[in-house]
């Protein structure tokens, strides 16, 4: 496909969030997608080759930077391939605030996209709602780690700063309200028309398309498919902890809703077993900058499914190779099926769906078989024109969507 | 100065539109730019608001280290912007490259790619800093413009 | 070593099914398997993990440059017992070409690309093997991935005026 007919723009509020803005073009008859074909790399800055001349140490702050809402997964990740490579184990305290990082950043994250969802479906007052209350999940990590986005927590040993008692009372007290917060949120998105007049039966990604194109995370579950690192791979202090896996099998953009909502209220029941049952003991053990000849594979379940990292080391202060694998990328071919066959006006919602960060940065390349009429909206345009279009066709859309 | 640059300029310090723009960052930068856009910080009470069009903008906030394939299209960007334009680079990558200095992929710095009116460090920079960052802008209008 | 059951079980099982194919096996922990395969073996290999150990999925391909060798890792996950496989196989730098497994894995498309993109290797029967992530002023049969692309400062071009675009 040529790139020289797209362009990207700048656009703003819903910046959806991951690792790569992409480049998609659509083929389109009238109103329904007929195909979809990705271009990524807008966002490629050679993480991998540049890892490779950094020391394990520094390595720790350029791998927090793939991503700013999932840097604590990356990072923890990281920190536990270089410990399992250098033969170190992280104390027991120390792996029980990795954890509790982990599972309050996927609060941040899951609230962070829900109220982006209800931005893409033209719902920005929850939008407010949900950003007003995500504030106080920054709050406590703010409080632990001193920073509210790359959190910087994790070191190869351990983690570098210890919670204190009043920390943990606050902490508890947030998650209360948090907790209240995200049922009635669960309520709307389970009552309320309008969010489900524009999410039912949308997008829809069958089980064995998931398993076929290798879906993670939320994704997969919202699909019927029971995976999830934390189960499959037991990592951290998750075989300790008490959670359930949450899996919807209707397939569809509610069902994706749902999963993150339900992620939520596991999340904070987890951030409550490790605040009540922190392990005393020292937060880190002592690493010696360098690492045996070796190689390791870890694997995090990051907000947006699973993060694999390779590391290959060769007895020096620096990685000989260091593989990243980021959800997003796995999830990509699942948003392309998902799009087949809907209507545009529901490319930014779909889209949405997998909790990716690509669709507020490019411009859309439109192509109409039957007239060959090329055009190219960004995403505002495109998020308008979907509002609009919604108006003149809600009741017929509907009616066909909930028959089935 | 006539009445009517006075009136243009007042307009001007009240209501600067802003376009949000990532150039290959890790949205640690861009998750802040939108926090500051909602209830707790709220700069629309400045009159701030965000635009999805270059040609409806005043000021462009650029976050990340601005990547090989992404210069372009920011440039485009900016010629796009009406006159005059201001540009507000956010984040230690968008300032110096950051972490990501050296990478073949990036350019360092957005400085080297566009002029920049108000640098606002940070990794990524917390949401009073980028206020504090446009009220500093609004004072640079307020005493040149 | 009880707790190996599941690894030392699929080790065996692979090598029993498939002995003149496999190189070379190693189970670093619990969960952990690496297999070594010939080039051109590796799709048997995928093939009966999918069939047999429910490993449909593939969580990536990793690409390293040894010197001589360009090695493939193929991380997929046996969902029967739940265990990391790695299957490992080496192509030759100066022909880097392997048989794709699109056909076996579909959710390997993506994967095949970015290998493609950053190291050079030619995926054969691949239905797309376009460019992915380097960008369109990309220099052709340049790899950053590879040992011999170092890193260094890049020249920077001045800002000038174009006009409206």
């Amino acid at each position: 496909m040529s790139e020289e007919r797209m362009f990207r723009i700048p656009v703003g509020p819903q910046h959806p969030a991951l690792k790569e803005p992409i480049n998609f073009t659509f083929i389109v008859d009238g109103e329904r997608v007929v195909d979809v074909k990705p271009r990524i790399g807008y966002n490629h800055r050679g993480i991998e080759k540049l890892m490779e001349s950094k020391t394990y140490i520094q390595g720790l702050y350029l791998i927090e930077r793939i991503c700013g809402i999932c840097s604590a997964a990356h990072q923890g990740c990281y920190a536990q391939n270089i410990e399992e490579a250098a033969g170190i184990e992280a104390p027991p305290r120390g792996v029980y605030l990795r954890t509790l990082i982990w599972e309050l950043e996927r609060i941040h994250s899951h609230l962070l996209w829900v109220g982006v969802a209800y931005h893409e479906i033209g719902f920005d007052t929850l939008f407010m709602y949900v950003w007003r209350d995500r504030e106080r999940v920054m709050d406590i990590l703010e409080m632990i780690s001193g920073n509210r986005v790359n959190y910087a927590m994790n070191t190869i040993g351990g983690v570098r700063r210890d919670v204190t008692p009043e920390i943990v009372d606050n902490a508890l007290k947030a998650l209360d309200y948090l907790e209240e917060r995200t049922k009635y949120y669960k309520k709307v998105t389970e009552e309320d028309d309008s969010i489900l007049a524009r999410t039912v039966n949308v997008g829809i990604l069958k089980t064995e398309d998931a398993k076929r194109l290798c879906a993670v995370g939320p994704t997969a579950r919202a699909s019927g498919l029971k995976v999830d690192v934390r189960r499959d791979d037991p990592y951290g202090a998750y075989d300790e902890l008490d959670f359930d896996v949450v899996v919807y099998d209707t397939c569809d953009l509610t069902a994706r809703v749902l999963v993150r909502i339900d992620e939520v209220l596991e999340s904070i029941k987890m951030c409550r077993q490790i605040l009540q049952n922190l392990p005393s003991g020292p937060v880190r053990v002592k690493f010696k900058r360098k690492v045996p000849e070796g190689e390791s594979i870890s694997k995090v379940e990051a907000p947006r499914g699973e993060d694999l990292h390779y590391v290959k080391a060769n007895g020096t202060e620096k990685p000989e190779r260091y593989k990243v694998r980021a959800p997003t990328l796995a999830n990509i071919p699942s948003v392309c099926e998902m799009l087949k066959g809907g209507y545009i006006a529901d490319i930014p919602i779909v889209f949405a769906g997998i909790d990716p960060c690509i669709a507020c940065t490019d411009r859309m390349l439109f192509i109409d078989v039957n007239t060959e009429r090329k055009w190219m909206w960004t995403e505002e345009e495109l998020r308008m024109y979907a509002r609009k279009w919604y108006k003149k066709h809600l009741k017929e859309v509907v009616r066909e969507r909930w028959k089935c | 100065m006539g009445i009517l640059d006075r009136m243009v300029k007042w307009a001007r310090i009240r209501s600067p539109w802003i376009l949000h723009f990532n150039t290959g960052g890790c949205n640690a930068c861009d998750i802040e730019v939108l926090a500051v856009l909602t209830p707790r910080f709220d700069v629309e009470r400045f009159g701030i608001l965000l635009k999805g069009s270059p040609r409806h903008a005043d000021v462009l906030v650029v976050t990340g280290p601005v990547t090989r394939q992404v210069a372009k299209r920011l440039k485009r960007i900016y010629y796009q912007m009406p006159e005059p334009k201001f540009v507000m680079a956010v984040g230690a990558c968008a300032v110096s490259g950051g972490v990501f200095r050296g990478a073949y992929n990036v350019h360092m710095g957005l400085d080297q790619v566009l002029p920049v009116d108000v640098y606002v460090p940070g990794c990524p920079p917390k949401p009073e800093a980028i206020i504090d960052g446009v009220v500093k802008l609004l004072k640079k209008l307020e005493e040149g413009g | 070593m009880s707790e190996l059951k599941a690894e030392q079980e699929l080790v065996e099982d692979v090598k029993k099914q498939l002995g003149d194919k496999i190189v070379d096996t190693k189970i670093q922990r619990a969960k952990r398997v690496y297999i070594r395969v010939k080039a051109g073996d590796h799709r048997d290999v995928i093939k009966y993990l999918k069939e047999k150990w429910d490993a449909y999925h593939v969580s990536t391909i990793t690409g390293v440059d040894l010197g001589e060798n360009i090695e493939l890792l193929y991380h997929l996950f046996a969902y029967r017992g739940n265990v990391t496989v790695t299957v490992r196989t080496e192509v030759p730098k100066s022909d880097p070409k392997i048989q794709t497994i699109v056909d076996i894995i579909p959710g390997a498309t993506l994967y095949e690309r970015e290998v493609h993109d950053l190291l050079g290797v030619v995926f054969e029967g691949h239905p797309e093997l376009e460019r992915l992530i380097l960008p369109d002023d990309w220099p052709e049969g340049v790899y950053p991935l590879r040992k011999e692309y170092k890193l260094e400062v890049e020249e920077v071009e001045e800002v000038k005026e174009e006009g409206e675009a």
